[in-house]
């Protein structure tokens, strides 16, 4: 059975799309802003002037007024037409946070876009310095990278609001604007739980865990080779600025203490949330700390390990849970 | 106070704008409210480098309250031409000192669109259209520099004209299109700067610099049989009889009309006519030469003048008949007394020996007449619409310097040599000539014709008409009004001793091509009216309102085509042949719905497909290959390529 479809197009859903856009006379529209209006207001007075004095130069004023105000129509079409967007890529970030969206703009045109304002459609609560539109210029023959955010609230996938390109140059009496609608993601981690907890014991034996490794102390073990995926906080940097290569710093109790497991069971929160949100400190510190830690949700267990690779997975897998 | 906020740059444009616009006002307002406004110009520019010196609130509604006290002071209204400008003007000083956003920028300079607009109201010169559209430039770019997030004034200037010249072509159509509708009585206000040809109540000939030719029909006549030759057609108006060496004035002296009437003796025959007067401010009535029957609703006076006496605000048609061979008779006491009537001032030396050397005798006044004539003819006496100023003594001048002037100073010049000599001489005021409308076989005398000439008492004749002018400029009293134009376009020379100087030559074209271009200002652009338009859309076959609004949709249309076509170039991204082929090919496969996405290689597309098309294996595999080979390869041959192609235009999909 075919799906009813709406006979007005634009009240239809929109397609998304991961292909590039190219601004034509169909995506772009334009309408007066209230300067034009008030551009036209002031027309009309000229109009009314001129007729009361029988004026000729004042009607010529009022018409070319009248003309500029007909003509900036064809210049706003101008100030968007031919414009190629493309997504890049889409960060993650934690839950309440902005995310920001990577699109590329082309102007592959012979003529520069001096204005031009990038936004996401954003409900009124969501704006912010962030999220507000963000005005470029874009010369000739460019391709620039500019990345535009959006607010989050929840966790787990966000998808990318539509983005919203438009530009009042050259009087600001039009605005012409377009929105792409783009089929693209960003993975929201959960928002970290404000209150610190200790680390979890292990399952094993019941030893408290929560020993830091301080560099330059005594669990300092030796250095091995760095691998890709090791903390940045580890690395020998004397050793790399003497130019004896990348070497990543190794601490005693990792190499010898105990496990470190962070898992969903391990939290103690009441609801689900917020023991994600206690399991995602977690991670976080122990991120920072530069520990080795293992981590277990559900069905998904990640042996012990380190390095931003390694957290990356853990919370999308919070994220996705 | 947050001024900050807007763009030193932005601002510094805006107040150039403005005081261009502003300038010329300094000669058409009073003193006291250009003086304010300046001083809040200057205070608010200079706030740019100092904004500690901005006007708080409470000085600001103090400002406010002053300046309303200062116009109400000067106008008690805010209504009429310089009411209203001095409104507009304090209230654009007064925005400038409140600059907070880019909203009240734009209210400023929409405020100075106006302001630039009243300017036409004192002044319509090319010269002022010229100024007015260069600051019009300027007032756009600075829209354009608000609206750009990195100002650059050059880049603002040039986008600013090249909209400007893309705006003329509609605004000519619009122009000459837009419906002139006249403007209701009571909406008018009085103006009085405006000099337009036309009659008034005195002659000050001195005193005009220019006379812009009105095409505003005054009257139609409708002759039952011939119609007079162009030399014979003096519509007959007031009489200018006193003079104070600057001014004529309408004799005020009125005699017994009776008498005069009864001493006037026609011969011939005479010229019988309807006379359609269309609606005037005065009174008069516009008969030809000398009228000799006229209906009762009309009145003679002793100037022979009709008058009516009815409303002369409407339309009015009268029957009339007159003559043009006629014997005024004798001359009063009274009556030798008023016309020989002198300024106080006695003629300087100068006059009198001008008057000897042209043979100024009493008893003979025709010699001198002549003689008169003569020497406008052959001296470097000039016709023209744009005389120079004359000045404290504006005959003399007139007579021995300057030498240039339209038919007003020939002719007051000719009567006040006459009464030196002690001739009596008057000016006669009225209309000369007249076009025939081929269509309804009727004249139509317009503003533009309007004329002076004058009228010589002589012993046994009368008075006689006599027409300075015509000596110097024949065809203005032989062919009409379009003379003028000729005049303007400089075909016509009336001195004869004027091309002598061919140094002089090319600054003499530079000039007539200056007058020209000036007369053509004057004639389709300031008195573009109702009437003009009306003609000239009847000669291009737009008869009514409604043809009218398509012409006008239809020219729009074209011109914005046009325009489009020429902002937007059909640019075609220029592609590397081995991508089109390639390109081809899938846009094939996407027939089955087989999408290449942007991420996907041509060999992962390739897999794909096949997995889709298993038949088509071969052909999918062979141009991938020969793809790749060709695009990524350092080996390209002409004849790899000449492969592909060949396959590419030999694949086709194979339904399953």
């Amino acid at each position: 059975m075919a799906v009813k479809q709406c006979p007005l197009k634009i009240f239809r859903p929109k397609k998304l799309t991961t292909h590039a856009i190219e601004l034509g006379h169909q995506r772009i529209f334009i309408l007066p802003t209230n300067r034009g209006l008030n551009f036209a207001l002031l027309i009309v007075l000229l109009l009314l002037i001129a007729f009361v004095y029988n004026n000729n130069l004042v009607y010529l004023l009022a018409f070319l007024l009248g003309s500029i105000f007909f003509i900036t129509i064809l210049h706003s079409f101008q100030s968007l037409s031919g414009l190629v967007i493309q997504i890049g890529a889409a960060q993650s970030v934690y839950a309440g946070e902005a995310v920001g969206f990577d699109f590329y703009l082309h102007n592959p045109s012979k003529y520069m876009r001096p204005s031009l304002q990038i936004k996401l459609r954003q409900d009124e609560a969501n704006n912010n310095v962030l999220t507000a539109e963000k005005t470029i210029q874009l010369p000739a023959k460019t391709k620039i990278c500019t990345r535009v955010y959006s607010m989050t609230n929840t966790r787990g996938w966000h998808a990318c609001e539509p983005l919203i390109l438009a530009s009042n140059y050259p009087l600001g009496l039009f605005r012409a604007w377009s929105v792409s609608y783009f089929d693209l993601k960003a993975l929201i981690y959960p928002t970290p739980s404000l209150e610190k907890l200790p680390f979890p014991v292990n399952s094993g034996d019941q030893e408290p865990l929560g020993k830091l490794p301080v560099a330059g102390t005594d669990d300092f073990y030796g250095l091995k080779e760095y691998q890709a995926g090791d903390a940045i906080r580890r690395i020998h940097w004397k050793a790399y600025a003497k130019g004896q290569g990348l070497y990543s710093k190794q601490y005693d109790n990792e190499a010898i203490g105990n496990e470190l497991w962070l898992s969903y069971a391990a939290t103690t929160a009441s609801n689900s949330e917020q023991r994600l949100s206690q399991l995602c400190r977690w991670l976080i510190e122990a991120d920072t700390t530069g520990l080795e830690y293992g981590f277990e949700i559900a069905e998904l267990r990640l042996e012990p390990s380190s390095g931003s690779e390694h957290l990356r997975q853990c919370l999308h897998a919070l994220a996705v849970f | 106070m947050t001024a900050l906020s807007v763009n030193p740059k932005i601002l510094i444009f805006l107040f150039s704008a403005i005081g261009l616009i502003t300038l010329p006002h300094v000669a058409n307002l009073p003193i006291p409210i250009f003086a304010f406004f300046s001083a809040l110009f200057i205070w608010r520019f200079g706030c740019i480098w100092q904004p500690k010196l901005l006007a708080p609130k409470k000085l600001l509604f103090l400002l406010t309250l002053s300046s309303f006290g200062l116009l109400f002071s000067q106008y008690q209204s805010i209504l009429g031409r310089d009411a209203g400008t001095s409104f507009f003007i304090l209230a654009l000083g007064l925005k400038l000192m409140e600059i907070n956003s880019e909203r009240d920028l734009y209210l400023i300079t929409y405020l100075a669109f106006i302001v630039a607009g009243s300017q036409f109201l004192y002044q319509q010169s090319i010269l002022m259209g010229v100024y007015s559209l260069f600051v019009c430039i300027v007032l756009i770019a600075t829209l354009v520099i608000i609206n750009t997030p990195k100002p650059n004034t050059v880049t603002a200037l040039k986008k600013s004209g090249s909209i400007m010249l893309q705006a003329l072509p509609m605004t000519v159509i619009l122009f000459v299109l837009f419906p002139r509708l006249e403007a209701p009585r009571w909406m008018i206000f009085q103006e009085s700067s405006q000099s337009l040809t036309g009659l008034s109540e005195q002659l000050e000939p001195g005193a005009i610099s220019k006379l812009g030719l009105s095409d505003e029909l005054v009257f139609r006549v409708k002759f039952k049989g011939e119609i007079p030759p162009p030399k014979q057609r003096y519509w007959r108006g007031p009489v200018y009889g006193h003079t104070d060496g600057k001014r004529w004035n309408i004799t005020r002296h009125q005699s017994v009309v009776a008498k005069h009437q009864a001493k006037l003796d026609f011969s011939g025959s005479g010229y019988e006519y309807k006379l359609m007067m269309e609606p005037q401010t005065k009174n008069w009535v516009f008969a030809l030469d000398m009228p000799n029957k006229f209906p009762a609703t009309l009145r003679q006076i002793s100037t022979y003048q009709l008058v009516s006496m009815k409303n002369s605000q409407q339309r009015a048609e009268y029957q009339l008949s007159s003559n043009v061979n006629y014997n005024t008779g004798y001359l009063t006491k009274t009556e030798f007394k008023l016309n020989t009537q002198l300024p106080v001032r006695d003629p300087s030396v100068k006059i009198r020996q001008l008057i000897q050397q042209l043979g100024a005798n009493k008893s003979n006044p025709e010699v001198f007449i002549k003689n008169l004539l003569n020497h406008f003819r052959t001296e470097k006496f000039h016709y023209t619409l744009t005389p120079p100023l004359m000045g404290a003594r504006p005959i003399e001048t007139f007579l021995f310097e300057q030498r240039r002037g339209f038919c007003s100073h020939y002719a007051t010049a000719f009567v006040y040599l006459m009464r030196v000599a002690g001739i009596p001489a008057r000016v006669v005021g009225g209309y000369q000539g007249g076009k025939i409308n081929p269509v309804g076989g009727f004249l139509e005398v317009r503003q533009a014709n309007a004329h002076a000439w004058t009228e010589v008492w002589i012993e046994n004749q009368g008075w006689v008409r006599f027409d300075p002018t015509a000596a110097i400029a024949p065809e203005r009293i032989e062919q009409g009004v379009n003379i003028e134009q000729q005049i303007a376009a400089g075909s016509a020379n009336f001195s004869s001793i004027n091309i002598d100087n061919s140094a002089l030559s090319l600054l003499k074209n530079a000039n007539m091509l200056l007058q020209s271009m000036d007369y053509s200002w004057q004639r389709w652009v300031i008195n573009y009216n109702t009437s003009n338009q009306n003609r000239f859309l009847d000669s291009l076959g737009i008869g009514d309102l409604r043809s009218l609004f398509f012409w006008m949709l239809g020219l729009i249309a074209v011109v914005t085509i046009v325009l489009a076509l020429i902002l937007f170039p059909a640019y075609k991204i220029k592609q590397d042949p081995i991508l089109r082929l390639y390109l081809r090919f899938c846009k094939k496969l996407s027939k089955v719905k087989l999408i290449r996405q942007p991420h996907e290689t041509a060999s992962a597309f390739a897999q794909r497909a096949i997995i889709e098309l298993p038949a088509q294996q071969v052909q999918i595999q062979q141009i991938t290959e020969l793809y790749l080979t060709l695009r990524y390869s350092n080996k390209t041959e002409l004849q790899t390529f000449k492969q592909l192609k060949q396959h590419v235009q030999q694949f086709k999909i194979q339904s399953k």
